[in-house]
């Protein structure tokens, strides 16, 4: 397991805040409303716990994801993820929809879609500049399963680790919380260390 | 013999059934399908070699805008949903569909796209997703009509309390995005107490019904709803209406009630027939306040319009 110091923790927190903070600023432009965004905390942990901690509860609960893969600096596969009824609730709200439906339908799901793709985007894009490297990503693809389902969905290893952020999402008096994962193995896991160690380094003025 | 390749492709981007456009790093239209053609009404000769934002000049600085810098300059493809960007370019079925700016539905990708050697272009699709807007939609309005058996008030069949208060917020959310004005009407049977005491619960219940079919019928505009709000209580939900407009309706109402000349022994007023008194309260363009704060305006204007005789209208601005 990885152990970040401190400092690393900070670093990574503030540059997925400045991240999510333009996911809100798009999203506002969007629905023309106030969207506010933070992550209040990041933590890596084995991806079975990842699933358990999602999952809280006797029966498992429905989790809805959208997930992309992204490669180059570090190799990893995003997904955001919300319990079902808060991304319906998500959508609802960016939507403006008076009539709800039990499930998000087609158009939603493609809504929902592309709502993480502008957080995911923006979170990865941020770490892509801080780390001055290229990262190229697919299209986002929208799971609804149990934690454990859509965690393994994008096919990774039981031994992958990730990095979970804890997201607070603000609309219209409502806040909703999700998290993003970061699903990544030993060697993508030491190459994001490495990047961070470097960014820190070069904030320091040591590079 | 081989067929060769790059004549066969350019072929078979300009066929495929989804609009494609490709931009260079600068952001000029390097190709242009049939799809775009036929539906933009814009040849591929006219705007090939062009500034993308001179081609379609209504995408710049909006959500399109921002995915082409995204594919471009972070190598991140984009998706627009058509529930949260309706209709971004202006495409068209037909010179009809122009004419009233009816805009295919679309989905939008934009999609970075790498060459060997030089810097990257993008490849936008816009697929046409009428058909499942359509289908959508139909969904919803079923599950509406539905909704409306729940929706109805028991005894005089116009919208509950529960009804109101979800299109209120419906009404009042869209009249804060696209910085309209709001009214609401709160009207009130004047002495039904003693209406109800003099004549009986049977009634006052034909009473209620007769006076909730005759004022809702007053109301023409689709997002226009009357709801029972409580007892002898009804409310009126105006989008898009300002305080004149507002006042208006109200007085119209106040004497549609009056037409009905339901006899009414009890009451102050000199007709002795059913009367209503009715507060007004309106929301700004561009000054939206809290729902509660809207609705305590128009109870206000309502106590002031009892305190002023009776079967009249009162108004006040919420604060």
């Amino acid at each position: 397991m990885l152990n970040l110091t401190e400092l690393e923790n900070d670093a990574l927190i503030e540059i997925f805040n400045i991240g999510v903070g333009q996911a809100a600023a798009s999203m506002s432009a969007i629905v023309n409303e106030a969207v506010r965004m933070s992550v209040p905390s990041v933590s890596f942990i084995p991806r079975a716990e990842a699933a358990r901690l999602l999952g809280h509860g006797e029966a498992p609960e429905r989790i809805c994801g959208v997930s992309q893969h992204f490669r180059g600096a570090f190799e990893t596969d995003a997904i955001l993820m919300f319990p079902e009824d808060k991304s319906l609730e998500i959508v609802r709200l960016m939507v403006g929809e008076a009539v709800p439906l039990k499930e998000l339908t087609d158009m939603e799901q493609e809504a929902m879609c592309e709502i993480g793709n502008i957080m995911l985007n923006s979170c990865v894009g941020t770490l892509a500049n801080i780390f001055q490297r290229e990262l190229e990503g697919s299209l986002p693809q929208y799971h609804v399963g149990t934690s454990d389902h859509i965690l393994t969905a994008t096919g990774s290893l039981a031994d992958s680790v990730v990095l979970m952020l804890h997201i607070d999402f603000l609309l219209e008096k409502h806040q909703i919380h999700g998290y993003v994962a970061f699903v990544l193995d030993i060697s993508a896991l030491h190459d994001l260390k490495e990047q961070i160690n470097l960014y820190i380094a070069r904030a320091m003025g040591q590079a | 013999m081989d067929t060769p390749r790059l004549p066969l492709l350019e072929s078979v981007f300009c066929a495929v059934n989804v609009g494609a456009v490709v931009l260079d790093n600068e952001r000029r239209v390097v190709l242009w399908n049939s799809w775009m053609a036929r539906h933009s009404r814009l040849a591929a000769a006219q705007v090939l070699g062009q500034d993308f934002f001179t081609v379609c000049p209504g995408l710049r600085g909006g959500r399109v805008a921002m995915a082409i810098q995204h594919a471009l300059y972070y190598n991140f493809p984009s998706l627009l949903s058509q529930t949260l960007n309706k209709a971004p370019f202006a495409l068209y079925l037909s010179e009809a569909a122009a004419a009233r700016d009816d805009r295919i539905q679309q989905a939008v990708e934009v999609t970075p796209i790498s060459l060997d050697g030089l810097p990257r272009h993008c490849l936008i699709q816009v697929n046409d997703v009428s058909i499942a807007v359509a289908r959508e939609r139909l969904l919803r309005e079923q599950a509406m009509v539905l909704r409306s058996q729940t929706f109805a008030d028991g005894l005089t069949g116009i919208a509950n309390r529960r009804h109101f208060d979800v299109a209120m917020e419906k009404e009042h959310r869209r009249a804060k995005r696209t910085g309209t004005t709001l009214s609401l009407l709160m009207i009130d049977i004047d002495h039904f107490k003693a209406y109800n005491d003099h004549y009986g619960h049977q009634k006052g219940d034909q009473c209620l019904i007769q006076v909730a079919a005759a004022l809702s019928g007053m109301l023409k505009r689709p997002g226009d709803l009357m709801a029972r709000y409580g007892g002898e209580e009804f409310a009126v939900i105006l989008p898009d209406t300002d305080v004149e407009q507002a006042s208006a309706m109200a007085e119209a109402i106040r004497a549609r009630a009056q037409e009905l000349a339901l006899p009414h022994e009890r009451t102050t007023d000199a007709t002795r027939q059913v009367t209503v008194s009715i507060g007004i309260a309106t929301q700004k363009a561009g000054a939206p306040v809290e729902i509660e704060a809207l609705i305590g305006s128009a109870d206000r204007a309502l106590y002031q319009a009892k305190r002023n005789g009776r079967n009249c209208v009162a108004a006040l601005q919420p604060n």
